[in-house]
């Protein structure tokens, strides 16, 4: 028990958080990211595209379901030579398939029996292949494997580049999370982008009488895994080391926040459960943890030093709802949902409390409606979903450095809540009803495809890890 | 009246015997005095045993009465307690995304105002309750507020906050499981449960 009502003493008063109207007039530092559309033979289309605008959208949202066209260069990924059998398949199709959500290629899926081994530069250049990835996989005398991959340039008919991989057993639990690694290093050959296959998304479902499940799923679907179940646990946030979850635990009486070092499984209260405690969020750093308590007749927005376990601060006085707590990449900012205005609205302040910044539009007596802001690891975009039309919510997208100026609605279909970034700062994972069902759901912002991820059960409040296994951590030695 | 018939035939009895033995053959024998004597102790006996019984009768009849007064008196506490407890407990409602307390439940709260004034030992959760739209965490902080909203209130009108405790569940327990404008209605609410005290409660307004 840490963070205790009986030590309002140590709660030090940051300035007070007030709406600065005039930084409505700070100029665009970033431009958004392009949202183009993908229209290939491969991938499927994304559903949103069909979705027309609509005149009855609240003020200040555009629809950015249409996606402009986006050169993606194709790809194939032959299959591993050597002696490695089933274990190369598994491989090979987990790779392939990474490679295909990155959503950064044109995956050639069916290849021609002719391809399948060699490297004639020219007959893939027919096909119109611009990246060749080739891979040995061999077993290792220490155990598990060994996986030498190319990454050729067809169009200049050269390697690339070229790497060992050590990967463990197929049945171990580093199996899979090795060639995601191996996966996201191809990606950073290709883009000089980082990917996002070496993750996991923490997640809820909700089993119905109050009681959720958290679970953990590889980014690609895979590989489900029950970690707790309680009443009312919401908000799983991951520390950016991707060691330690924090979340939102209930019984009869009372909510607190909680931490799990996943390696261990211990778990440690940081709040007391006298206090109704919500969404807590790390810092960049990992030390500090921001999270919405109820202090005085109102839900703020408080920083607690989770590493030196003291130094409670508060940071929102509004004595209204102010919660879900970002931070922003650097650290210097922390986007939070507010409704001091009346409705929930999602607001910028600096990390250490003061004037709050309004991102999104506002009109009095107006129909917006926004909550859940995650703001991007790698660039100044928020997400949260919003009411859109016909009350429904979808996802929206703001630019932090931007305020006032009209959020993009990305999703168009059913409803879709929860969003959050994956580290690539192009994915973003949402909870969804869809005609087909329910559940977790991924958009890649460039294109507009949607893939789900994990469905047919009460999927909310996924947050996406930071990258666990980096490339250099499976590389071996030749 | 039955004593007092009885000793004159009795002594018309004995009369008749003696005219008898006094008479011809045979001679008809009367009771002797021993005999007499018995049967006046036995009548003697009979009268204490019918008197006791009566007295017993009689203290039955006060207990049942008694008995009768009190259980009335407890239906009747029970009735009152059962009144003030569907005051206590009646469920307020709120409009989407407001905690503010409407009119209708501001006369509600009026009506549990008065009963809590008159059982200063009555305690009672509030428990704040949220429709499905919206982020499920918002629900739950809304809840939080739904009950402090009416904890406000009360405390307002002088009730010790100590009395009233506050807990939010948010959009996990509907009241109606459905999604519509009707069920989301309903379901957005504030639940009362007497924690404490509620064993015999007075009710002031009557039932």
């Amino acid at each position: 028990m840490r963070i205790s009502s009986g030590r309002r003493g140590t709660v030090k008063q940051a300035r007070g958080a007030k709406f600065d109207s005039k930084a409505g007039a700070r100029p665009a530092l970033r431009a958004l990211a392009a949202l183009v559309l993908a229209v290939t033979a491969v991938g499927p289309r994304p559903a949103a595209a069909q979705v027309r605008p609509d005149t009855t959208l609240p003020t200040g949202v555009q629809l950015k379901l249409v996606y402009e066209t986006q050169y993606r260069p194709r790809l194939a990924v032959q299959p591993f030579s050597g002696g490695a059998g089933a274990a190369a398949d598994e491989a090979h199709r987990i790779l392939q398939r990474d490679l295909d959500y990155s959503d950064r290629f044109d995956i050639l899926f069916a290849l021609p029996e002719a391809l399948r081994e060699g490297s004639d530069y020219s007959r893939w250049n027919d096909l119109g292949v611009v990246y060749l990835v080739t891979g040995g996989m061999e077993r290792a005398e220490t155990g598990g494997y060994r996986l030498r991959l190319a990454l050729h340039d067809v169009v200049y008919g050269s390697v690339k580049e070229i790497r060992l991989f050590q990967l463990p057993a197929v049945d171990d639990d580093g199996f899979r999370m090795a060639v995601h690694a191996a996966a996201d290093e191809v990606v950073r050959w290709a883009t000089g982008e980082p990917g996002m296959a070496a993750t996991r998304i923490a997640l809820t479902r909700h089993l119905g009488d109050g009681t959720y499940e958290l679970l953990l799923v590889d980014s690609d679907g895979e590989n489900l895994q029950r970690i707790d179940a309680h009443l009312r646990l919401y908000s799983p946030a991951w520390s950016p080391d991707g060691t330690r979850l924090a979340y939102q635990y209930g019984d009869e009486e009372r909510n607190s926040v909680v931490e799990r070092d996943l390696r261990t499984g211990r778990v440690t209260a940081i709040t007391e459960r006298q206090i109704l405690a919500q969404t807590p969020s790390y810092a960049p750093g990992g030390g500090r943890v921001a999270l919405a308590l109820w202090v005085d007749r109102g839900m703020e927005i408080h920083e607690y030093d989770v590493e030196r376990d003291c130094c409670l601060r508060k940071l929102s006085r509004q004595s209204k709802i102010d919660m879900h707590p970002s931070y922003s990449p650097d650290g210097t900012r922390i986007a939070f949902q507010s409704d001091r205005l009346g409705n929930p609205h999602i607001f910028t302040m600096p990390a250490g409390g003061g004037n709050a910044v309004l991102v999104t539009a506002f009109e009095v007596g107006g129909a917006g409606y926004y909550t859940s802001p995650d703001w991007s690891p790698r660039t100044s975009q928020i997400v949260f979903h919003g009411r859109s039309r016909g009350g429904v919510f979808q996802i929206m997208v703001a630019d932090a450095n931007r305020p006032g100026a009209p959020v993009q609605q990305i999703t168009g279909e059913g409803r879709s809540e929860d969003p959050s970034f994956a580290p690539d700062g192009r994915h973003i994972v949402f909870s969804g009803v869809r005609e087909d069902g329910m559940g977790l759901y991924v958009i890649d912002l460039v294109t507009g495809r949607i893939r789900p991820l994990v469905t047919g059960g009460r999927y909310r409040m996924p947050d996406w890890s930071p990258v666990l296994v980096n490339a250099s951590s499976v590389a071996a030695t030749p | 009246m039955k004593h007092r018939l009885t000793i004159p035939v009795m002594m018309a009895a004995l009369a008749l015997g003696s005219v008898a033995a006094c008479g011809g053959n045979p001679e008809p024998q009367g009771p002797t005095p021993e005999e007499i004597a018995a049967q006046a102790r036995a009548d003697s006996i009979a009268a204490a045993q019918r008197a006791e019984q009566e007295r017993l009768a009689a203290e039955r009849r006060a207990e049942q009465q008694r008995l009768e007064a009190e259980r009335r008196a407890r239906e009747e506490a029970a009735r009152e307690t059962a009144a003030a407890r569907s005051i206590l407990e009646e469920m307020i409602n709120f409009d989407y995304d407001r905690s503010a307390i409407r009119p209708d439940a501001e006369q509600r709260l009026m009506r549990k105002l008065t009963v809590l004034r008159a059982n200063p030992n009555a305690r009672i959760r509030v428990a704040g309750h949220a429709d499905e739209r919206g982020s499920v965490e918002y629900n739950l902080a809304l809840g939080q507020r739904r009950a402090e909203a009416a904890k406000d209130f009360l405390v307002g009108f002088g009730i010790d906050a100590s009395r009233i405790e506050t807990v939010s569940f948010g959009e996990d327990r509907p009241l109606v499981r459905a999604s519509n404008e009707q069920a989301w209605a309903q379901n957005r609410r504030d639940e009362f449960t007497v924690i404490a005290g509620g064993d015999v409660l007075r009710n002031p307004g009557g039932n």
